[in-house]
């Protein structure tokens, strides 16, 4: 079982601030519906920054019996709320064999926060209460950041190669290169992979505000007058299976991961590098057999910093020459915040859908141009176009860079 | 005023690891180089000690030496006391 493969998606599953499924977060998208708003799992008095795009109109006891909820934090959640809509619309079974030959590989960035942070303020004594060093008992295998992953082997039956991904803000991307190298190689047969972040507590708020890089109004990426990035929660899950077997059972292929390229910069704890992001671009091209010129559509990384979105900028210069000109830059982190680990998969759906609607996602919140932002992000509305080939790009703190090539099903 | 323009300066010659004795009023930031983790440092230091937020890019601070950072911190301290006393009264 190896050789060359190419890889079709055949599921996807989505739940984030903007809707909880692939439908409602897509149509959102579409009509630049953005989803950031007045952070409501925290109060707001010791927040300086007081806003997020938070998963709404979410009751956990409507998606999990009471036994099954207590092994769940809410990241794990997402990742299954994801994880079952996409294998739904893919219409496997892995449990009839298939389940062996298939890999589960989930991004997170921080794994269980909210069960952390319950534990601390047990453990010190926070929020009146008075400490006590008896934990919970399951705090352990639900803050672990391979939880998701193993309770994705779990709800469908699959027994092969699986692992959690952690690479900050490229953990999705990661996570999802991996699957797909995986299923081209035939090192698996199917994959179920994506991403999930819930970390939208008080102590995390507060540890992203001391880095200052929080914008204090709403995410306007690649806008002047922007001024940071807005925290933003929730999973994303894609089904990949080989492209002849998708074919072959006569399932609907939303879309083809063409190749995937990686870096590290070898740079800045937390300064993205303008050549570390471009050779990730250029490596994900050679590796899908792409040429600039075919791609139409970059769902960028765009998080509304300074600093990160005038680098991605240049980065895309420098990979594309005269054809960036042309090119589709857009982040829809300006709707669905940003997702951190699972930035890269809650992306692959927005980037997936565009390439299978014709219909690119705008860069909502956008103001006026900054000089040194000087592409088109489709400001404020989306836009009909009949895009070839996407890039999704994932750039993390510390250097990290993931991106995935896609190509529209033929 | 004095006092808290030396404290200001303590703080960012140690934050940033700058030589004490080289810094005045008049000394441009831009000229002294100084990286992003450090500035976060600096801020989060003078937060502290000051007992005040220091607000993002907000545009109504014209931060150019030394003297502007001075300002702005005795603005801010200003700023929190007239909350204060807005609150007791």
């Amino acid at each position: 079982m190896t050789g060359t493969h190419r890889v079709a998606i055949t599921g996807l599953g989505c739940i984030a601030a903007p809707g909880n499924d692939v439908a409602s977060f897509w149509g959102a998208l579409k009509e630049a519906r953005g989803a950031i708003g007045p952070v409501a799992a925290v109060p707001h008095d010791k927040l300086n920054i007081k806003i997020a795009a938070e998963v709404g109109d979410f009751d956990p006891a409507r998606h999990f019996d009471e036994r099954k909820l207590m092994l769940l934090d809410r990241f794990a959640q997402f990742t299954l709320i994801a994880a079952r809509q996409a294998v739904k619309q893919a219409g496997l079974d892995f449990k009839a064999g298939l389940g062996r030959e298939t890999a589960a590989i989930i991004g997170t960035g921080a794994g269980g926060m909210n069960t952390l942070e319950v534990a601390y303020a047990r453990l010190h004594g926070a929020n009146g209460n008075g400490a006590t060093a008896r934990q919970i008992p399951l705090t352990i295998p639900r803050l672990m950041v391979s939880a998701a992953a193993s309770h994705v082997t779990m709800e469908f039956g699959i027994t092969g190669p699986s692992f959690a991904v952690s690479s900050a803000c490229s953990s999705a991307n990661h996570a999802i290169g991996e699957a797909f190298w995986m299923v081209r190689t035939g090192r698996a047969r199917a994959a179920v992979t994506g991403g999930a972040e819930a970390c939208i507590t008080f102590g995390t708020m507060k540890a992203w505000e001391a880095l200052r890089v929080m914008a204090p109004d709403t995410c306007r990426p690649f806008s002047g007058g922007r001024k940071g990035m807005v925290l933003g929660e929730g999973g994303a899950v894609a089904v990949l299976e080989r492209f002849e077997d998708a074919k072959a059972r006569g399932a609907e292929i939303l879309a083809e991961i063409a190749g995937f390229g990686m870096t590290a910069d070898a740079g800045d704890i937390v300064q993205p590098s303008e050549t570390g992001a471009s050779d990730a671009m250029n490596l994900a091209l050679k590796d899908g057999g792409l040429n600039p010129e075919d791609v139409g559509y970059i769902n960028a990384h765009g998080t509304g910093t300074l600093a990160n979105d005038v680098t991605e900028t240049r980065a895309i210069k420098r990979s594309f020459g005269a054809h960036a000109a042309k090119l589709m830059v857009t982040s829809t982190k300006s709707m669905h915040g940003h997702t951190l680990g699972a930035a890269g998969a809650v992306e692959l759906v927005a980037a997936v859908m565009a390439l299978k609607e014709g219909v690119v996602p705008p860069t909502a919140n956008y103001q006026r141009p900054d000089p040194a932002c000087d592409l088109d992000y489709v400001p404020n509305t989306a836009r009909p176009a009949r895009v070839g080939a996407a890039l999704s790009n994932s750039f993390a703190f510390g250097g990290l860079n993931a991106v995935l090539a896609l190509k529209r099903a033929p | 005023m004095a006092e808290i323009t030396e404290k200001i300066m303590d703080i960012i010659a140690k934050e940033a690891k700058l030589d004490r004795t080289a810094l005045t009023l008049d000394t441009r930031l831009d000229s002294l180089k100084i990286e992003s983790l450090d500035l976060v440092q600096i801020l989060f230091a003078i937060e502290d000690e000051f007992e005040v937020y220091v607000p993002y890019n907000d545009e109504s601070y014209k931060l150019e030496t030394l003297r502007d950072v001075v300002d702005g911190v005795n603005r801010l301290i200003g700023e929190k006391q007239a909350e204060t006393a807005a609150g007791q009264s």
